[in-house]
């Protein structure tokens, strides 16, 4: 597309690269930022949020790359300039003296003033008009220090506010503030950009406010901008465990169709786990059975596989979404011999079974058969709740004798979750925190 | 529209008696250095009649146009030329140069305060008073005539107090603003410094020279031509300083915040040293090293003018003129017919002043420092 811009976006910032003496923080670092945009920069603790911030107030000189700010060159503007073109809230700014908070406003005034004169009425306006934009006229008179901790945080967007610049850098604004103030600050600054063109890059850890509030998000990991664009499209389960380590989804909202965030437990390979104590757990499911079993577990704490499920079965995709391993079959196809195979090794090294209270006909009975070996040489769970109904859907109630069997030969059965997670601790015991782990099921599929 | 706001008369009110505390404090500033210019002169080494002490000022305030004789009827000829030395020739030019010295040296701690952001910068604790007592002995070491002396003090003064400021500012930077560093770097530097210093006065071909005066501070020996060139330079040091007031408040908010608004920060840092070093140097070339004036006159001010550097700046500087115009009038009067050196009734009671000061802050910090 040919476009001519008559207007320059508010900043550009272009492969910049940033080191802290050997070690490089940014790497080719390029985004766009455009007018009345709130952009939400996120990314890990120290992924180069802060960095990225402070290259562009030109605090940090790039060893390579060029910051834009309104069609020139960041290092072409004197300091004098540049505050009146961008404006900065630090991640924390150290108030130690109980100034008079119009007077801290005031300070944001600086850039505008002639040298050696005092603020005039209009700088007093300005300063004034921001106290109001952030709902702090009324303490005008008080000292800085006086007031509480989302005060505070507005006070210092005010002075930001008066420095009148058209874009903004705010670096974690909401932090220490509590949910209500975080609302409460992100919906002034957004409201900035929406109704004043005011432009804001807002470094945010926070992925539910970045996805409430941000048009467009900027993922920052290791130094490198690993994805651009709407929340919806950045904030994707695979950036999520990619960049963060976290298994979440991304749900909307169906009324406002705001995409917010549903963490899982970390992998506990990753993770020293309360219950579960990474031990790990083949369940045995298919259609959907095993969906609320494998969940619970994840949340436990435990280190899952799952077996033979069918393809496109929400079982699959359970287990898919939380990344754990999952023996698959062709759907409506009868298990063959090599997925059998597979889920054989699953079972022979896991340290206990479940079994999920799933359909058994003659193309999944052998998901029953191979648990029948197993049984006595590890903790095997039936859960059977009452409301189940009819299982065995085999010609002769092959389903149902080897249901019995497995009983028969020491198989607990369960009736809920609660009492699946009271039988798993009993028969693993507490795992001695010496003790060798199993390997995870991760080597195995 | 006079509706009550409720919260309207209560801060109208405190500020209202705040403009009241400083039209007082101020009145009482005034009075303050009257009152010392006039304990130094009545009550000076040698007693004199005050009638006489006020009729030789009063002569030679207006340059001898009421006529008659400089010490009034009562006093002989022979008598009176003595007097008006003492008095108009001695007296007054040593408070005269103990007010101006006092107000450099204050000027000089609050910019060093306001600058590193911390209430223990000094001139005399990092090493640049002593930097600049090197320098201007050293133009002593080196004999040069005294006939440019009292131009070339201050300027071998200067060097020396920018040299060592400079090797702050090397500290400074490298240890990223750390409070600690800097301090002990300065008090390292100060007692290398005094070494250096006490060796230069003792072993140098001119002889022994005057160790207390250098080392304590001291304005005996003060006279018309060196006021001239130190009040000169208080009036110009003082007005860049002061100038410097915005971006020094800007950088309570921290370096990068005051950069973010405008301020040069480093720029504002390093022509700041440059300007408190002149004042100290100005200081010390004509008063030897007086500390503790440059440490507690800030601290005073921002204690009861609060902390914007608009005011604390100009206003260290009238403390410091008050707190050594004190110490002038003590060093005669604590042991009689003997005059101490300025710096030990000083730091005899800015000592003890200034643990106490710490204390306070130390109890309520909001208070600042």
């Amino acid at each position: 597309m040919i476009a001519v811009d008559a207007v320059p976006d508010p900043l550009v910032v272009r492969e910049v690269v940033a080191r802290y003496g050997e070690r490089t923080v940014l790497h080719r670092v390029s985004l766009r930022l455009r007018p009345g945009e709130f952009l939400a920069l996120t990314g890990p603790n120290g992924s180069g949020k802060t960095t990225l911030l402070r290259t562009i107030l030109g605090l940090e000189a790039p060893v390579a790359g060029r910051v834009i700010l309104a069609g020139r060159d960041v290092e072409a503007y004197s300091v004098r300039e540049r505050a009146r073109v961008v404006a900065w809230m630090p991640q924390q700014e150290e108030l130690r003296e109980n100034l008079r908070l119009d007077q801290y406003v005031l300070y944001g005034r600086h850039a505008h003033l002639p040298p050696f004169e005092g603020e005039s009425d209009r700088d007093r306006a300005a300063a004034d008009e921001a106290l109001a934009a952030v709902d702090l006229r009324a303490k005008a008179a008080r000292g800085i220090l006086e007031l509480s901790g989302g005060e505070r945080q507005r006070a210092v967007l005010a002075r930001v506010l008066a420095q009148a610049t058209p874009i903004l850098l705010l670096d974690e604004p909401t932090a220490h503030l509590d949910l209500g103030h975080q609302l409460d600050l992100l919906s002034r600054v957004r409201h900035l950009c929406r109704e004043r063109g005011k432009s804001a890059i807002v470094a945010l850890h926070d992925l539910n406010l970045a996805a409430r509030f941000a048009d467009r998000v900027v993922v920052l990991d290791r130094g490198r901008a690993v994805a651009d664009g709407l929340p919806r499209e950045v904030l994707r389960p695979e950036l999520l465990l990619a960049v963060w380590g976290i298994v979440a989804e991304m749900k909307e909202d169906p009324r406002t169709q705001i995409p917010y965030l549903v963490p899982v437990l970390p992998p506990s390979s990753t993770l020293r786990v309360p219950a579960g104590l990474g031990r790990w757990i083949h369940v045995v499911g298919g259609g959907g059975s095993a969906s609320p079993i494998v969940r619970h577990l994840v949340d436990e704490g435990y280190r899952l596989s799952v077996g033979v499920v069918p393809l496109l079965d929400s079982d699959t995709e359970v287990a898919e979404s939380l990344h754990i391993p999952a023996v698959v079959e062709l759907p409506f196809a009868p298990i063959s011999p090599s997925t059998r195979a597979r889920q054989r090794e699953l079972l022979a090294a896991a340290d206990a079974v479940v079994v999920a209270p799933f359909a058994v006909g003659p193309g999944n009975l052998a998901n029953l058969e191979d648990v029948e070996p197993i049984v006595g040489q590890k903790p095997v769970v039936l859960v059977e709740s009452t409301t189940t109904g009819r299982r065995d859907f085999t010609p002769d109630g092959a389903a149902d004798r080897l249901l019995a069997r497995l009983r028969a030969r020491g198989a607990v059965t369960v009736a809920n979750l609660p009492e699946l997670t009271g039988a798993l601790e009993r028969r693993l015991g507490a795992a001695s925190t010496g003790a060798p782990m199993t390997p995870g099921p991760r080597e195995f599929v | 529209m006079a509706v009550a706001d409720p919260a309207a008369p209560d801060s109208e009110r405190t500020e209202r008696s705040r403009a009241l505390h400083r039209r007082w404090t101020s009145v009482g500033i005034g009075g303050a250095l009257v009152a010392l210019f006039l304990i130094g002169v009545l009550f000076g080494p040698v007693p004199i009649p005050p009638a006489t002490v006020f009729h030789i000022l009063a002569y030679q305030l207006t340059f001898g146009l009421l006529g008659g004789s400089p010490c009034g009827a009562e006093v002989s000829a022979a008598r009176c030329g003595t007097l008006v030395l003492i008095v108009w020739g001695a007296l007054v030019p040593e408070i005269v140069l103990a007010f101006a010295a006092g107000a450099l040296l204050g000027l000089s701690g609050g910019l060093l305060q306001g600058i590193f952001r911390n209430p223990l910068a000094d001139p005399y604790l990092l090493g640049i008073s002593t930097g600049a007592a090197i320098g201007a002995a050293l133009l002593f070491v080196f004999n040069v005539g005294l006939q440019v002396a009292n131009v070339a003090l201050p300027l071998f003064a200067f060097v020396g107090a920018v040299l060592t400021g400079a090797v702050i500012l090397i500290a400074a930077r490298s240890s990223r603003s750390s409070t600690e560093t800097l301090l002990l770097t300065g008090v390292a530097l100060n007692a290398f410094l005094s070494a250096v210093l006490v060796f230069t006065l003792i072993y140098n071909p001119v002889g022994n020279l005057q160790l207390d005066y250098w080392l304590l501070g001291g304005v005996f020996g003060a006279n018309w031509p060196n006021d001239g060139l130190i009040v000169g330079g208080l009036f110009v040091v003082g007005v860049v300083i002061s100038l410097e007031a915005r971006g020094v408040n800007l950088l309570q908010l921290g370096g990068d915040v005051a950069q973010s608004l405008g301020v040069d920060a480093r720029r504002l840092v390093s022509r700041s040293i440059l300007f408190a070093s002149m004042a100290t140097a100005l200081a010390v070339a004509f008063t030897g090293v007086i500390g503790f004036v440059g440490l507690i006159a800030p601290h005073l001010v921002r204690r009861l003018f609060g902390y914007d550097y608009r005011r604390v700046l100009p206003l260290s500087g009238v403390l410091g003129a008050i707190l050594l115009g004190g110490a002038f009038d003590l060093s005669f009067n604590v042991v009689r017919a003997t005059e101490l050196p300025i710096g030990v009734p000083m730091a005899f009671l800015g000592g003890p002043f200034f643990v106490y000061v710490l204390y306070r802050y130390r109890r309520d910090p909001r208070r600042g420092w």
